[in-house]
């Protein structure tokens, strides 16, 4: 088929061996590609009961037929694994330039196998494949490690063709909510660095030239018209995003009683306007970026002054900016935007760390935890402690190697799992479920545990597009929850950015998709491929132990009501939400997926 | 005459002129062939995007530096010419140098239709 690179590179670090395969075409087309067949890859090799950290792991990079074909936002990849977080199966993608360079040098799949007896990274460029030493790079961060590669090219025009991706000093350490980087962007959750920590891999620098080929380019250049039109008519897309970033939603967050705070005691912060990304605009922020191919441009470069603070770089975003900021109670934008520093330079994920460092602040506002334990006073509103707290958990150092763990280990260590607030050993996103109830939903169901954007519900409960929907009912919920959930399995599967939806919906997506490929999708095929890869998931986490009784959320958001706010007296109604869901998906009352849907998946 | 008006200090380096620059010249797509390419400047934190003009055989021997909105750049960041130095707007494979062609006559250059940042636009000069 047009639009794939048409191989998949398989690395063996054990043996230091690598092999290049056919992609299978049969399968690209009834999983796309990327999350869709780096999943299909890990449930078809990967034992489901396997320790994340084994060397039997698998650690797939992958793109999709529209990376890199030039579709608005087609510049990402995918890393698919199973998670030393949650333990279920795990997708993290991310933009910048590294996933049209992967493509670009004939791979849709890198499948890392084993583990390395000593650091190394692999180097690419087209058909050239190397696995060298990294022993000069372990240890050192995100930025010193792309120094020390980059400072290995002959000329800076020459160490500017190739695009690295690599984890820092956490990813090494096994930091649970390690991330990996490339161009300052992350593939954040679910702790994807630290399984690339655990087979010793450091970096991948690669360089391609190839081009990637369209089954109709006129039509195709027709489609792309119509989208952009869109993209540009859109008032989020066009302006709101480009000024403001994500950062931009803290005021209509806060007003909707969703921005969580102290540790989601609260869905309102009393100074949500000093952490707004209106005040970026007004205060630290010096630039904006844009990923690969993206019109959008929602990337946020800022500086810091302020002594205690002072740096550059890369954020915060809206859900740094909620979890490191107002769950942990914090205000200071110039110490949140510091720790987003610190996490993208060690190599962490700011939404877990913040979810994290809150449910460690509420043990410590219990007594639970002592100040002779942390080092200092870890109670919420200290700016000063969060960042330490950051640091410290990157690095593994004194309390941080606790911290490393995650909050729900935490929580379990000190005997109160009631404060951790997450789903499946994940820590939430920047959403109180009691004043999105959609959202408490998705939270409960995503295959890799608690996650905003594999089903973005808030979309239509919060911005209202492409419909406004009531956020504060559970009515109607589980088909919205199963609708982006699919189609959010086709865009990532694909290659693209979920943002895209704020302005383009399937109809465009599919148009896209076949003018690429030549794939021929129908509306009905094209949306079965999401639903299949749901599924998929799915049946690896039932495998892995996973259950029922794992699709819920902590006790805080079912019965506790929000103190104020519009969700005032509000708890989350999930069991209603999720009968109504399983019945959706054709899943028995276990929430096991029937047989009968399972031969209509042909899985 | 027609010319394409870069405004550096509005680029945000996401290179959607580069794909659609090979969009519109050949049927495989990659950036690696375009005649625009974004280049970063890392010192300043800015992004140059600068269209490819004519190939120069011989590298210059003077390195000097221009001033663009208050701040120091190395010309040759900004130069639209390949040369042995400095060998970007080459086809991979066969190594033609390319040139930016502004999409035809009259000029209806792509990477501006498809540039929402503001740092390209088509003028009348």
């Amino acid at each position: 088929m047009d639009s794939y690179a048409g191989n998949v590179l398989r690395v063996d670090l054990s043996e230091s061996k690598h092999t290049i395969e056919d992609l299978d075409e049969d399968l690209a087309r009834d999983f796309i590609g990327g999350r869709g067949l780096g999943s299909k890859i890990v449930v078809d090799e990967v034992d489901p009961n396997v320790d994340p950290f084994d060397e039997d792991n698998k650690l797939i990079f992958a793109v999709g037929p529209l990376t890199g074909s030039g579709v608005p936002t087609g510049g990402r990849y995918m890393v698919i694994t199973k998670s030393p977080l949650t333990g279920t199966i795990t997708n993290a993608n991310s933009g910048g330039h590294f996933g049209p360079e992967m493509k670009g040098a004939g791979y849709d799949m890198i499948i890392f196998e084993g583990k390395s007896p000593e650091p190394v990274y692999l180097f690419i460029e087209d058909d050239k494949i190397e696995i060298r030493s990294a022993r000069e790079l372990w240890g050192k961060t995100i930025h010193q490690t792309c120094e020390l590669i980059k400072g290995q090219f002959e000329s800076p025009w020459e160490a500017q063709q190739y695009r690295i991706a690599c984890i820092g000093p956490a990813g090494e350490k096994l930091v649970r909510m390690a991330c990996i980087a490339n161009d300052d962007r992350v593939a954040g959750r679910s702790g994807v660095g630290a399984v690339m920590g655990s087979k010793n891999l450091k970096a991948l620098v690669v360089k391609g030239t190839k081009g990637v080929s369209l089954h109709n380019k006129d039509q195709f250049k027709e489609t792309l018209k119509g989208v952009m039109d869109k993209i540009k008519a859109s008032p989020v897309t066009s302006e709101f995003a480009p000024t403001f970033g994500t950062s931009g939603s803290v005021p209509l967050f806060n007003e909707s009683g969703v921005l969580p705070a102290y540790n989601f005691r609260q869905g309102v912060f009393k100074s949500a306007e000093k952490i707004s990304g209106q005040t970026i605009a007004e205060t630290i922020l010096i630039g904006r970026e844009g990923c690969y191919a993206c019109p959008i441009h929602c990337g946020r470069v800022t500086k810091v002054e302020e002594d205690n603070y002072k740096g550059q770089g890369k954020g915060p975003e809206y859900e740094t900016l909620a979890l490191l900021g107002s769950n942990c109670g914090i205000d200071n934008l110039s110490a949140i935007a510091k720790a987003n520093y610190i996490c993208n330079d060690l190599g962490i994920d700011t939404m877990s760390a913040g979810g994290t460092i809150a449910t460690a602040m509420e043990l410590f506002d219990k007594g639970v935890i002592s100040e002779k334990e942390v080092g200092f006073t870890l109670n919420f509103g200290s700016a000063e402690a969060m960042v330490k707290a950051v640091e410290m958990m990157g690095l593994r150092e004194g309390f941080g190697d606790i911290l490393a763990e995650g909050g729900y280990r935490i929580a379990e260590k000190y005997g109160h799992p009631e404060v951790f607030m997450g789903v499946k050993k994940q820590e939430f996103a920047g959403y109180d479920p009691r004043a999105c109830k959609g959202m408490g939903l998705q939270f409960a169901t995503c295959n890799r545990g608690a996650c905003h954007i594999r089903g973005a519900v808030y979309i239509p409960e919060l911005y209202g597009i492409p419909e406004k929907i009531d956020p504060l009912t559970t009515e109607g919920k589980a088909g919205w929850t199963k609708i982006f959930q699919d189609f959010t399995a086709i865009v990532d599967s694909a290659g693209m950015c979920m943002f895209t939806f704020l302005a383009i919906w399937k109809d465009e997506m599919r148009a896209m998709l076949n003018d690429t490929t030549g794939a021929g999708y129908t509306m009905e095929e094209m949306m079965r491929v999401g639903e299949r890869i749901w599924n998929l998931e799915r049946l690896f986490n039932l495998d892995a132990g996973f259950s029922k009784v794992d699709d819920t959320l902590p006790k805080r958001i079912l019965e506790e009501p929000a103190p104020e706010g519009p969700a005032k007296g509000h708890v989350c109604e999930l069991d209603k939400m999720l009968t109504e869901y399983y019945q959706l998906r054709g899943w028995d009352e276990n929430g096991v997926p029937t047989k009968e849907k399972l031969s209509e998946l042909n899985l | 005459m027609m010319k394409i008006k870069i405004e550096p200090e509005k680029c945000t380096g996401c290179r959607y002129c580069e794909v659609v620059c090979s969009l519109q010249h050949y049927d495989s797509v990659s950036s690696k062939n375009a005649r625009i390419h974004v280049f970063p400047d890392d010192t300043n934190q800015m992004y140059f995007p600068i269209t490819a003009g004519p190939y120069t055989d011989a590298q210059c021997t003077c390195k000097r530096m221009i001033t663009v909105g208050g701040k120091e750049v190395d010309a040759c960041v900004l130069c639209p010419a390949s040369c042995p130095a400095r060998p970007v707007f080459m086809e991979p494979g066969t190594e033609i140098p390319l040139k930016c062609d502004l999409c035809g006559e009259p000029p209806d250059p792509l990477c501006v239709k498809y540039c929402t940042s503001g740092a390209l636009s088509i003028v009348e000069i």
